[in-house]
């Protein structure tokens, strides 16, 4: 993105509010530096949704990827929200109702059930059977008199 | 903000990339860079920039990864801008994050807006993947059809109109055609009417008034 960097510097030191008041003015002059002021206000905006997606993400035992994911859905959706003319809430509450959005339309992954081996079969009836056969307590049928 | 040299401009991004690496110097090493009556001034704006920072947090690498790519993510949406505004890259964007494939899409706005021929999907498919790949001129997209993406994306409206507006100036774009038309062989020529099976399909009509035909489409 082509901006100048005395800008971005400039715009470091004012405060959310002073940025929000730059931001409603430009939009409504169509002011080409607006992505510039979008783009600061978002920035301040990361480390919230960062925070939270990774906090509620945790408690929804939601995996690393789907965090990850919640939080660049939740920055696209703030630049978006920012684009409009009507004036925004403070950021950072803002970007926390957002996040904790997007981290809910995550669908958590359903708990894996542990795969034991199988278990030995009992065969107890066949085990008895064969020590009878051993021992001559049972003849094997030989079919002679059926 | 004052006129100054490249040395300078070089020296006060050199550091503050050095601080966001987490590799910063002594400050003195980039008051040498410049010339000796410019050392005051920056120095001043490196004080500022190192205050507003304020303690250095130590983030973990998970987290310092996830911001890596949110900062890359807002870059891209707002580095490939054009016509249809940020909304090309966002849409894209959402839709990976929520996992929706562009076929649920066509398939919902199939069943919002009434297409069930063959020829009406196929140039909702066109036109969507045209939307996504920001050939599509942004103030040219039917509300109703920002509507039903909002229901998609589980977004206010408002903030697709928003973001399908382009930034600055006007866009320049050749606007296609926004009527379907008939392929295959063209009517005689030379004559006002068209043979009624080369009228656009209806849908394939409905289609491109909701993606060319403007807000009140």
């Amino acid at each position: 993105m082509e901006h100048d960097r005395h800008d971005e510097y400039a715009l470091r030191h004012l405060d959310d509010m002073q940025l929000e008041a730059i931001r409603s003015e430009m939009i409504g002059e169509r002011d080409e530096r607006l992505e510039l002021v979008i783009r600061a206000l978002v920035l301040r905006a990361v480390p919230v949704i960062e925070r939270v997606c990774r906090k509620r993400g945790t408690d929804r035992a939601l995996s690393r990827a789907q965090i990850s994911n919640a939080i660049e859905d939740a920055s696209v959706r703030m630049l978006l929200r920012l684009k409009r003319l009507d004036r925004q809430p403070a950021i950072t509450a803002l970007a926390a109702e957002i996040a904790a959005a997007c981290i809910d339309a995550q669908q958590p992954t359903s708990p894996t059930v542990p795969r034991l081996a199988t278990r030995r079969p009992d065969l107890r009836l066949a085990e008895a059977l064969g020590d009878a056969v051993k021992d001559g307590r049972v003849r094997p049928n030989d079919w002679s008199n059926s | 903000m004052t006129d100054h040299n490249e040395a300078f401009d070089q020296a006060f991004w050199q550091a503050v990339d050095d601080m966001h690496a987490g590799a910063v110097k002594p400050i003195e090493s980039y008051l040498r860079l410049v010339p000796r009556h410019e050392r005051d001034e920056l120095g001043r704006m490196l004080a500022d920039v190192l205050l507003a920072r304020g303690a250095a947090p130590t983030p973990s690498a998970q987290e310092n990864e996830a911001y890596t790519r949110a900062l890359a993510v807002i870059d891209d949406v707002l580095g490939s801008a054009g016509p249809a505004g940020m909304l090309p890259n966002a849409l894209k964007t959402m839709r990976g994050a929520r996992g929706i494939e562009p076929d649920e899409i066509v398939e919902k706005l199939a069943a919002d807006f009434d297409i069930t021929g063959t020829a009406g999907r196929k140039a909702l498919e066109r036109n969507y993947h045209r939307l996504e790949t920001g050939t599509l001129l942004g103030t040219k997209l039917a509300t109703r059809l920002l509507e039903s993406l909002a229901q998609i994306f589980d977004i206010d409206v408002r903030d697709l109109v928003a973001g399908a507006q382009p930034t600055g100036k006007a866009p320049r774009l050749t606007v296609a055609p926004a009527m379907g038309r008939g392929s295959g062989a063209t009517g005689p020529s030379g004559r006002g009417e068209r043979a009624p099976d080369l009228l656009p399909d209806p849908e394939v009509e409905r289609v491109e008034r909701l993606f060319h035909g403007g807000p009140d489409a």
